[in-house]
Order: structure tokens, then C-alpha cells, then sequence
């Protein structure tokens, strides 16, 4: 197979994978571009396990996975695929008592950067990206979990990989950090393929131009945020007052109470859809089954 | 070293006893030759003033990549002497430091491992010059009870694999699924540190067994077993889950070394037929090895 | 500023340094890192060999290995340094081919007056003999004497022999000597020292 990374994509074809009784991945089959694609679901879903396979630290059961036109089972391209992929798992751990820039110049080398100058030139490049030049020299267990959060991100970052896989990487930051992240997202250099994941759909609807929901091993949906919400059309109404018939209600910010289900009454008060909308409904679907 | 150009007048007059902007500028853009450049550059020496208006002629950009890789090199650690003399012995800067990482070379495993061995060895020490009594009959002094011995022959090789397998275990490794997914070849990240690791550990083990009343030959027996418990357990752990490949080491040293203690000849552990045991456990390792290590590259998921 | 303050400054900043302190790195790096630059520019034409031998300099006052004792230039004492560091740098390119440093085809520059007294020597007897010299003749005499190098330390910054470094600076003292012993061509503006060259 060859190798064609600027225009090939990611490309996942049945892929199936069980924990002992437990179906993590069930069929699942997508397509990953260039650009930022959002992977939705609630934890449990498979999301880490796909992830995980797509940054071939995993191997599934059934199915197979084609990354810029490579094939993980062999090993000589799946050493070629983790030369051009940047990582970031949930939960990483660090050695803490390793400082921000050595525990970088140490995945640095991991990622083949064996040249002492051009490490220290990466490493200061992703420092500056996540804004923590002035922690470079402060251990790790003296960070609080939004930086290391952002040490995380900018590990990934090292060496401008073309495929960047993170794992839940606004876990921990806050809004403003969460904004930052965004900018930093779509100003990479070389136009990579990107997928995220995360359980919260408000991350999905700012970053995201690709959404792939998964629900308990199976892919729900993939399109746009536009079309997810759109799911969702004429079924989200609001009103003065709990509906017992909506699948969930809540009160907004305005005291009034929004509800989302399938049978709105007759002239309900329709209002504008969200991600998060359609997210909810087809969680629901998928939970009734 | 530095001098000053000979036959060069006194500081120099002028308007105002600096260098024009004309003449830095031209120095900065290498325009200006020969003998000015000295001048200049004896006068840049004493002349805070005319160094700042320099800088303004350099190319801004590469000042400041230069300092930021600056102050990340002066905030990576530097290591101290052993890292020196491995580096001065022609090894990589990049294994160094991954070297580096390994847990069991930190200096509180280091520290936790030369306790125990003191413990175990001093004691051993101890009841044989007579200075601890051996629960109820005194001792001669000098006597070499053998079974005095067995505390050390069990924990010293047991201690050499635990430092081995701290170094090789993903339990041990926080970052380890990065290091999976990252090129670097999983194999020579495993031989950099579970070598640096086996030598570390032997270290002190041979050491204590010098300090070990005993046969002179004990702290050159203790090498073969050693390594021969280490190459078992990496080996293992190409086939099966490599934290129960390193219980199981563990336990394949220990029941033997109980059993002839509890049979009053300790010591046939580390002698010839034991030996030749340790060897072919060695070559046998070394082949599964060589045959399976691949695995290492794929990760530890099954 | 007056000059002893400036001084003083950077006798604090570089003790800062080598206790630690990361904003007086940053601090000094801003102040001479400039200056350092060009200097070894000069010497060394190639950009990423200079940029590496300027960040190595600051590491080693970062490191405290310098061993600043007080009292003197500490620009004196980083250009030591730098030098060497330069050199050090030159050697790890191996292999790799070395441009003479960038000549002007001719002086571009019209000096002011003002400068031209501050370049005092370049009217003396001995700038004009020194300007005499031939390009290389000049900078083996500039790297052996200006920088204080050894001539093996010379040899590897021309990128010429240690043995054709001695000649040349063999034939540099000749043609000075040569040069000195004659009347002089033109108004003695300054008063030079007559200082020996050393024997030979």
C-alpha cells in the first residue's frame, strides 16, 4: 500500500472489540478528513478502545483500519503511522518527577527526535503553542490539572504529527483554556487530521466540523453539528411547565422548562435546536433499545 | 588571553565617545573591514550603551528562537556524574536519557535496594562474628554457619530482577502507552533499560556479597542466577501477562533456594550444578527472546 | 547610564545566573546576546553554527562553570567564553564546508569623523601597517592575538592547518615590523605605544 498523506484520509471498516463479555466496538466503520472531527458519546462507549486502535496501541478483533493508506498489522507500516501521529490518551500518566520540559524532551525522543537541537527547538515550539514556557522548568506533580492537561495536548503536538488522536483533551480546562484550545486547534501547521473526543456536545458545536456520535459500541451518526441538531427538528419545545411526556426536561435559565421527546403537544412553543439536542434524543433511542 | 590592541590610543574621543549608528550598522551587516571592526569591538567590550544600539540590528526573529531553545535547554535537567562519564564513554544523548527514566535508577530505589541488602547482609555479618546471638545457642565466632547465608541468597538475586522488572513493566512506566504508540523501537527502549537497570542493581549486590562472610567466589556465583532470573522473566513475558512473567521469575528462584534451606545446604544454589541450571535457563531465555521480540513493539493490550 | 553601573549590573546579573535564576538568564540574553552574534558572525559565516555556539555560551554561565571571579568586563568574559564555544561548535559540524567570513569587495561604509577618531588606530602607524596586511595574514593576527586563541584553537576557526596558521602569523609579525620601521605616511593623529610584538 502506499503511502499518500495529503489527500488519503482515516478509515475504520467493521471494527469490533470485546472486554471479556463486554462489547466496547461493535461494527464500527468511519471516515475521518482532514480537519477536526468530534467524537460524542457518553463514557463507556467505545470511544477510548476506537481511539485506541486508531493510534495502533490496540489491535481489534475484527475489522480493519487504514491510516493515510497504511495498514497497522503490518508492522513496518504501522511504525510508519506512529511516525506521523501525535497522541494523547485519557488519563496519561506522567513521571512526576519529571519537569514540563524534561518529561517533553523524553516523548520527544520517543518520537524519534534524536537530534539534541532540534528536540530543544520542538519543545520550546510546543511550549510557547500551550503557553508554558514559564512552567518549563516546574515538576510535574506541582501542576494543577489544567496544566497538565495542556502538557498533555502539547506532548501530542510534538514533531507536527499528520494524524492527532486526543482523548477527552478539555477534561479539566476552563472555559477561557477551552477557547484557547479551540484557536490553537485550527492554527496547526500542515493541516492534520484530528479527532477528539469528548461526552460534552457544547465542545463539538464550537470546534467541531465533523461529528461522529457513539452509543455503546455503534456508530449513531455521522455528519455535520448542523445535521445532529437538525435531528432533532420539531421534537425540543418549551414550556411553563414540566411535560410529563417529554424523555427529559429541564429548567433553563429562565425558569422556563425545556423538554426534548418525540411528541410534542399540538402547538407547543418549538424553539432552536442544539447539538446537544440531538445528542440527547438519539442517547435516548439508543437506550430504549 | 584577552588583550587589548596593542598600540591602540586611549579610550576613544569623539562627540560623544561611541561608535555612530552608521559604523554599527555597517559592523552588524559585515560591510565594514579590516581594522575598524577591532576598534569597534574592543570599544563593544567596555560600552554597555553602544552593545544595546547593536542589537537593534540583528535580526530580531532569530534572537528570540534563540532564547526560547535557550532557556529550554537551561531548563532540562543536566545529570550528574554518571551521566557524564557514560556520555564521555560514547553513549547517545537521547539513551541517556532515557536511561534516565527508568524508575529502578532513581535514587530512592536505589536507596530502598542498598537498605535491604545492608539489612540482609550485615545481619549475616553479625551472627557470624559472634556480635547477634542465633535464637538460644551462641556461636563461635568465625564459625560460618551456611544457613546464616540464606537470607541473602534469596533476597540479593530477587532484588536484581525487582529492579529489572520495574523496568520493564507498564505498571512501572506512567507514560507507557505513549511510548507504545510512539516510533522509537520498543525493543531498544527495553535493552537500554533493563540493561541499565541489571547493572545498577548488580552493583550493590555484589558489593554486599563482598561485605558477606562466605566463600570468595560467592559475589562472582551470584551473576549467572541473576541474570539468568532476568532474561526468564523478559522472556515470559513475550508469551504470557508480564507482571505474572515476573511473580513467576520470582518464585521459580525462591522455592528452590527455601527448599535447600529447609535441607541445611543453602549454598548448593549458587554452586556448580545450580550453575549450569542458571546457564541453560540463560540460553534458553536468550533464544525466546531473540524469537519473539516483537512483541515488545506491539504493546502489552493481551 | 554611566558605564560602572552597566557594569555593576551585569556583575549581578551573571551571579544571578549561576544561582538559578531564570529571569536573569533571560535578562542577560537580552543584553548581549546581540552583540555576541555579530561578533562571532564575523568569524563564523554560518548562521546555525553561531546560533548554537551563542545559546552554548549562555549555558555555560547558566551552568556556573564560567567562573566569573568579579571585577573586569563581563562582556570580556562572555566573548572568552563565546569564543571558545564558537570553536567547539565549528568542530561538531564535521564535514561540513566553511565559507569565509563575509568581505565587503571594497569598505562600503563612509565613516564620520567622529568615528573615525574612535577608530584611533586606523590612522596610527600601526593601524596603517596592520591594514597592509593581506586578509589572511590579518585574521590569523585577529584570532591569535584579538581573541586570545591558540593556533590549533585558530586553526579550526579559519578552517586552515595549525601549521599554516603559525606561518601566517610568522609572516604577519615580518611584515609589521617591516611596516613600523618605516617613516611614517601620514599625520600621526594619535600617539601610539610602541609595544613589542613578542620575540622572533
Amino acid at each position: 500500500m502506499t503511502l499518500n498523506v495529503r489527500t488519503a484520509a482515516v478509515r475504520a471498516d467493521g471494527l469490533s472489540r470485546r472486554y471479556g463479555a463486554t462489547r466496547a466496538l461493535d461494527q464500527v466503520s468511519l471516515t475521518l478528513n482532514r480537519g477536526i472531527t468530534g467524537l460524542l458519546g457518553p463514557n463507556g462507549a467505545g470511544k477510548t478502545t476506537l481511539l485506541s486502535i486508531l493510534a495502533t496501541v490496540n489491535e481489534p478483533d475484527t475489522g480493519q483500519v487504514s491510516v493515510f493508506g497504511l495498514d497497522p498489522r503490518d508492522a513496518a507500516e504501522r511504525l510508519e503511522i506512529r511516525r506521523r501521529l501525535g497522541y494523547l490518551p485519557q488519563e496519561l500518566g506522567y513521571h512526576r518527577h519529571f519537569t514540563v520540559a524534561g518529561f517533553l524532551d523524553y516523548v520527544a525522543i520517543l518520537k524519534e527526535i534524536t537530534d539534541r537541537r532540534r528536540r530543544a527547538e520542538e519543545v520550546a515550539r510546543v511550549l510557547a503553542a500551550l503557553g508554558l514556557e514559564r512552567r518549563a522548568r516546574t515538576r510535574i506533580r506541582a501542576l494543577s490539572g489544567g496544566l497538565r492537561q495542556r502538557l498533555g495536548i502539547a506532548q501530542a503536538l510534538l514533531g507536527r504529527p499528520d494524524l492527532l488522536i486526543l482523548d477527552e483533551p478539555t477534561s479539566g480546562l476552563d472555559p477561557e483554556q477551552r477557547l484557547r484550545f479551540r484557536e490553537l486547534l485550527s492554527d496547526l501547521p500542515g493541516d492534520p487530521v484530528i479527532v477528539l473526543s469528548t461526552h460534552q456536545a457544547d465542545d463539538i458545536a464550537a470546534i467541531c466540523p465533523h461529528v461522529v456520535v457513539l452509543l455503546q459500541g455503534r456508530v449513531h451518526f455521522a455528519g455535520t453539528p448542523a445535521e445532529l441538531a437538525a435531528t432533532a427538528a420539531g421534537r425540543v419545545w418549551a414550556a411553563g411547565a414540566r411535560d410529563a411526556r417529554a424523555h427529559l426536561s429541564w429548567r433553563g435559565g429562565d425558569s422556563r422548562w425545556r423538554h426534548i421527546g418525540d411528541n410534542p403537544p399540538a402547538g407547543a412553543e418549538l424553539v432552536a435546536l442544539t447539538v446537544e439536542d440531538g445528542y440527547l434524543l438519539l442517547s435516548h433511542a439508543a437506550g430504549a433499545r | 588571553m584577552m588583550s587589548s590592541l596593542p598600540g591602540q590610543a586611549g579610550p576613544p574621543a569623539g562627540a560623544d565617545g561611541h561608535a555612530g549608528e552608521d559604523l554599527l550598522a555597517g559592523y552588524a551587516a559585515g560591510t565594514v573591514d579590516g581594522v575598524a571592526v577591532w576598534s569597534v569591538e574592543a570599544h563593544l567590550t567596555r560600552c554597555a550603551r553602544c552593545r544595546a544600539a547593536l542589537s537593534g540590528h540583528v535580526d530580531a526573529e532569530r534572537l528570540a528562537g534563540n532564547r526560547s531553545v535557550l532557556l529550554v535547554r537551561a531548563a532540562l535537567p543536566e545529570g550528574g556524574w554518571v551521566r557524564r562519564l557514560l556520555c564521555r564513554c560514547g553513549v547517545p544523548d537521547h539513551l541517556l536519557r532515557l536511561i534516565v527514566a527508568t524508575p529502578s535508577l532513581r535514587r530512592s530505589w536505589l536507596l530502598s535496594v542498598a537498605g535491604v541488602l545492608a539489612v540482609v547482609a550485615g545481619e549475616a555479618a553479625a551472627v557470624t562474628h559472634g556480635w547477634l546471638g542465633t535464637g538460644g545457642h551462641m556461636v563461635p565466632p568465625g564459625y560460618l554457619d551456611p544457613g546464616v547465608l540464606a537470607p541473602f541468597l534469596l533476597v540479593a538475586p530477587l532484588l536484581v530482577l525487582a529492579g529489572v522488572a520495574a523496568a520493564f513493566l507498564p505498571v512501572f512506566d506512567p507514560a507507557s502507552r505513549l511510548a507504545v504508540a510512539a516510533p522509537f523501537s520498543g525493543v531498544t527502549l527495553l535493552l537500554v533499560r533493563t540493561v541499565s537497570a541489571l547493572v545498577a542493581a548488580l552493583v550493590p549486590v555484589v558489593a554486599a556479597a563482598f561485605v558477606l562472610p562466605g566463600p570468595g567466589w560467592l559475589p562472582a556465583a551470584l551473576l549467572l542466577p541473576s541474570l539468568a532470573l532476568c532474561a526468564f522473566a523478559l522472556a515470559a513475558a513475550t508469551v504470557t501477562d508480564p507482571r505474572a512473567a515476573a511473580v513467576a521469575a520470582g518464585a521459580l528462584w525462591a522455592l528452590p533456594v527455601l527448599l535447600l534451606a529447609a535441607a541445611h545446604v543453602p549454598l548448593a544454589i549458587v554452586q556448580r550444578n545450580a550453575q549450569f541450571a542458571c546457564a541453560a535457563v540463560l540460553c534458553a531465555s536468550a533464544v525466546v527472546l531473540l524469537l519473539r521480540h516483537d512483541r515488545f513493539d506491539i504493546g502489552w493490550t493481551r | 547610564m554611566r558605564p560602572g553601573a552597566a557594569e555593576s549590573d551585569d556583575a549581578a546579573l551573571l551571579r544571578a545566573v549561576a544561582r538559578g535564576d531564570e529571569e536573569a538568564l533571560a535578562a542577560l540574553y537580552d543584553r548581549h546576546a546581540g552583540w555576541l552574534t555579530v561578533r562571532m558572525t564575523r568569524r563564523c559565516a554560518m548562521p546555525d553554527v553561531v546560533d548554537q555556539a551563542v545559546q552554548d555560551t549562555f549555558l555555560v554561565l547558566w551552568r556556573g562553570a564560567g567562573g566569573y571571579r568579579g571585577g573586569g568586563d563581563v562582556a570580556a568574559f562572555i566573548w572568552g567564553i563565546g569564543i571558545r564555544r564558537l570553536i567547539d561548535a565549528i568542530r561538531r559540524e564535521s564535514g561540513a564546508r566553511r565559507r569565509p567570513p563575509w568581505r565587503a569587495a571594497e569598505p562600503e561604509v563612509v565613516v564620520s569623523a567622529e568615528d573615525q577618531v574612535l577608530v584611533g588606530v586606523e590612522h596610527g602607524r600601526l593601524g596603517q601597517a596592520l591594514a597592509g596586511l593581506s586578509p589572511e595574514l590579518r585574521s590569523a593576527i585577529e584570532a591569535t592575538v584579538l581573541d586570545g586563541l591558540t593556533c590549533a584553537e585558530a586553526a579550526v576557526l579559519l578552517g586552515v592547518a595549525e601549521g599554516t596558521v603559525k606561518s601566517r602569523c610568522h609572516r604577519a609579525r615580518v611584515a609589521l615590523r617591516a611596516a613600523l620601521a618605516e617613516p611614517p605616511s601620514g599625520p600621526d593623529t594619535t600617539a601610539p605605544r610602541r609595544e613589542a610584538w613578542g620575540t622572533s
